[in-house]
C-alpha cells in the first residue's frame, strides 16, 4: 500500500515536472530581437541582440527589403540519372539586392570548409551542412520564370518557351541556385558571427559592407523550424557621389568609373582600339558589377564615337557603303545573338573567355609592331594620306 | 565581289568577309567591345583589301553590330542608365583628349605597352596568378 502510494505520488510529480518543462519550452516561443542602431551610412556594423530558447542555435537572416535585382542561371548540367541536358534558363526579378544568413559562431570550421570549395560550392549543400535550412526563407518565395531554351530559339535570339511555374519545393531549390548565381561566393551570403550564451541570449555583430543597396534592411532571428522573430529594421543611407545602380544592384562611387573610362578612352585612341577591350575586364574585376550589365552598358557608350567617326569618313567619301553594308548585315545577325549568350554564361566563364580574347588581341597588336608589318603599313599610310588629301580637296571644291 | 573605291577596283571574297564578320560580331557583342582591332585584320589580311578602304568601311560594319547589340542588351535589361551616364561623358572627353596626346607619342611604343598591358590583364582574368 505504502509502496503503491509512493509510486503514484512519484509518478504525479514526474508528470507535473515534465509538463512544466514542456510548457516552459513552448512558452518561450520565437526568439526576440533588438538592434543597436536604426541607420548606417553606406555600410557599418550593427549589433544584434536577443533571446532564444536555451540551447537552440540562433541564425540571422538579413536582406535588403526595398531593392531587388535580377538573377538568372542557365542550367546545362547533365542529369546524372537520365543523362539528359535540361537547357533551362531560370530568371527572377525578385532577388533581394542584399542577402545573407549569419550562422552560430561555433560553425566557423564548417563554413571555412565550404569556402575552401571555391567556385564549385553549392548553396543548398552549405545550408544543410550549417543546419541553416529553416533560416532560408526570403528568396524561396521569389517568382521564378523558367524558359526551355533550344538551339533554334538561341539562333533567333529568344529565351525559349516559358514553362509552367514550379511548385514551392522546386521553387525553393531553384531559388538557392539563383542566390549563388547572383552573389557568387559563399562568404557573401554566409557568415558565422552569432554568439549564443547557455541561457539562450545571443549577440552578433553584423558588418554591412560599403557599396550595397540603400533603403530598408530586415533582420530576422531564427531558432528552429517556425521559430522566427519579428523583423528588425534598419536603413542604409548613401549620398552623392555614391549612387545606387539599379540594374547592377550595388552602390558605387561614380567618380571611379568616370576616371577609369576617361583614362581607358584616351589610351584606346592612342593604341587604335576601342576602349571596350580594356574597360570591360577592368570594370568586372574592380567593381562588383555583373558582367551582363557591364557588357550592356559599355556597348552603347562607344556608339557615339563610332557614329561620329563614320560621319567624318563619309564627309571625305572614305567609306565603301557596299562593302561596309554587306559585312555590316552579317554583323547585325551576330549582334543579335551575342547579347543573349552573355546571359547564359557565368562571370567566371566571361572572365575566362575574355582572358583568351585579350591574349589574342595582344598577339595582333604585337604583330602590328613587327618590322614587316610596319614597312607595309608605311606604304599604305602614305597612300591613305594621299587619298585623304584628294578627298578633302574634292569636298572643298564641291563646296566652293 | 568587286569593290570599287576611288576609281580603283578590288576583288573581295564576301563569303569570308561575312562569315568572319558574323563571328566577330557574336564575340564582340557578347563581351561588349567594339571589335575594330579584329575587323581590320580580317579585312586587310582575310580579304586582301588595302588599308585605306578598310578604315572607314570596317567602322561602318561595326556600327551595325554595335547598334543591334545595344538594342538587344537594352531589351534584356542589361543596360544601367546611371552607369552609362557616368561613363559616356568620360568616353567623349577621352575621344577629345586622346588625339591631342597621340601627336606627341610614338604609336609603336604605345602598341608595345598595350601588348604588355593586355597580356597582364588576360592572364589575370584567366586566374593564373
Amino acid at each position: 500500500m505504502n509502496r503503491q502510494l509512493t509510486a503514484i505520488i512519484g509518478f504525479t510529480w514526474f508528470l507535473i515536472l515534465a509538463l512544466t518543462v514542456w510548457e516552459g519550452f513552448a512558452a518561450e516561443g520565437p526568439p526576440t530581437i533588438a538592434i543597436d542602431k536604426m541607420t548606417i551610412e553606406n555600410g557599418g556594423v550593427i549589433t544584434v541582440t536577443g533571446r532564444a530558447p536555451a540551447g537552440a542555435p540562433v541564425y540571422l537572416e538579413v536582406w535588403a527589403a526595398d531593392k531587388t535585382v535580377r538573377a538568372n542561371r542557365f542550367d546545362n548540367k547533365k542529369d546524372k540519372q537520365t543523362g539528359d541536358v535540361p537547357y533551362i534558363f531560370y530568371l527572377t526579378y525578385d532577388m533581394p539586392a542584399y542577402y545573407k544568413i549569419f550562422v552560430p559562431a561555433e560553425l566557423r570550421p564548417e563554413l571555412d570548409a565550404i569556402m575552401k570549395e571555391g567556385g564549385s560550392w553549392k548553396f543548398s549543400r552549405a545550408l544543410d551542412a550549417l543546419g541553416a535550412d529553416h533560416a532560408y526563407s526570403v528568396p524561396a518565395g521569389m517568382k521564378i520564370e523558367r524558359y526551355k531554351a533550344s538551339l533554334m530559339a538561341s539562333i533567333i535570339g529568344s529565351r525559349g518557351d516559358l514553362m509552367p511555374p514550379m511548385d514551392t519545393v522546386d521553387n525553393r531549390r531553384r531559388s538557392m541556385e539563383l542566390v549563388k548565381a547572383r552573389f557568387k561566393t559563399a562568404e557573401s551570403v554566409l557568415g558565422a558571427d552569432v554568439e549564443t550564451a547557455p541561457d539562450g541570449t545571443y549577440r552578433a555583430e553584423i558588418r554591412i559592407r560599403s557599396g550595397l543597396a540603400p533603403g530598408r534592411y530586415h533582420i530576422v532571428a531564427v531558432a528552429g523550424n517556425g521559430l522566427r522573430s519579428q523583423p528588425a529594421e534598419f536603413q542604409n543611407r548613401i549620398g552623392f557621389p555614391v549612387v545606387y545602380l539599379g540594374t547592377a544592384g550595388t552602390s558605387q562611387n561614380i567618380l571611379w568609373p568616370f576616371l577609369l573610362t576617361l583614362v581607358v578612352a584616351v589610351f584606346g585612341v592612342l593604341m587604335g582600339a576601342g576602349g571596350g577591350f580594356i574597360l570591360n575586364p577592368l570594370l568586372v574585376s574592380l567593381f562588383p558589377l555583373p558582367h551582363t550589365v557591364v557588357a550592356g552598358t559599355v556597348t552603347p557608350t562607344v556608339l557615339f564615337s563610332q557614329g561620329s567617326g563614320i560621319y567624318n569618313y563619309s564627309k571625305i567619301k572614305f567609306i565603301n557603303w557596299k562593302l561596309g553594308g554587306i559585312i555590316g548585315c552579317a554583323m547585325l545577325l551576330g549582334g543579335f545573338i551575342g547579347p543573349k549568350l552573355t546571359e547564359l554564361i557565368t562571370l567566371n566563364q566571361f572572365k575566362f573567355a575574355f582572358g583568351w580574347i585579350l591574349l589574342l588581341l595582344a598577339g595582333l597588336m604585337f604583330w602590328q609592331t613587327m618590322p614587316g608589318y610596319l614597312a607595309r603599313n608605311k606604304k599604305e599610310q602614305a597612300i591613305l594620306k594621299e587619298f585623304k588629301k584628294r578627298a578633302e580637296e574634292t569636298a572643298l571644291g564641291r563646296k566652293a | 565581289m568587286k569593290v570599287e573605291f576611288w576609281g580603283q577596283e578590288f576583288e573581295a571574297n564576301m563569303v569570308t568577309g561575312c562569315a568572319g564578320g558574323f563571328l566577330i560580331a557574336v564575340m564582340s557583342s557578347m563581351f561588349g567591345f567594339g571589335g575594330g582591332p579584329f575587323m581590320v585584320p580580317l579585312m586587310t589580311v582575310g580579304l586582301r583589301l588595302p588599308m585605306y578602304i578598310v578604315v572607314g568601311s570596317s567602322l561602318l560594319a561595326i556600327f551595325f553590330n554595335t547598334t543591334m547589340s545595344s538594342l538587344r542588351h537594352y531589351q534584356f535589361g542589361n543596360f544601367d542608365p546611371i552607369l552609362f551616364l557616368c561613363m559616356f561623358p568620360a568616353a567623349l572627353a577621352g575621344g577629345y583628349i586622346g588625339p591631342q596626346i597621340a601627336r606627341r607619342v610614338s604609336p609603336i611604343a604605345v602598341k608595345r605597352l598595350a601588348c604588355v598591358g593586355l597580356v597582364i590583364l588576360g592572364v589575370k582574368l584567366l586566374g593564373v596568378f
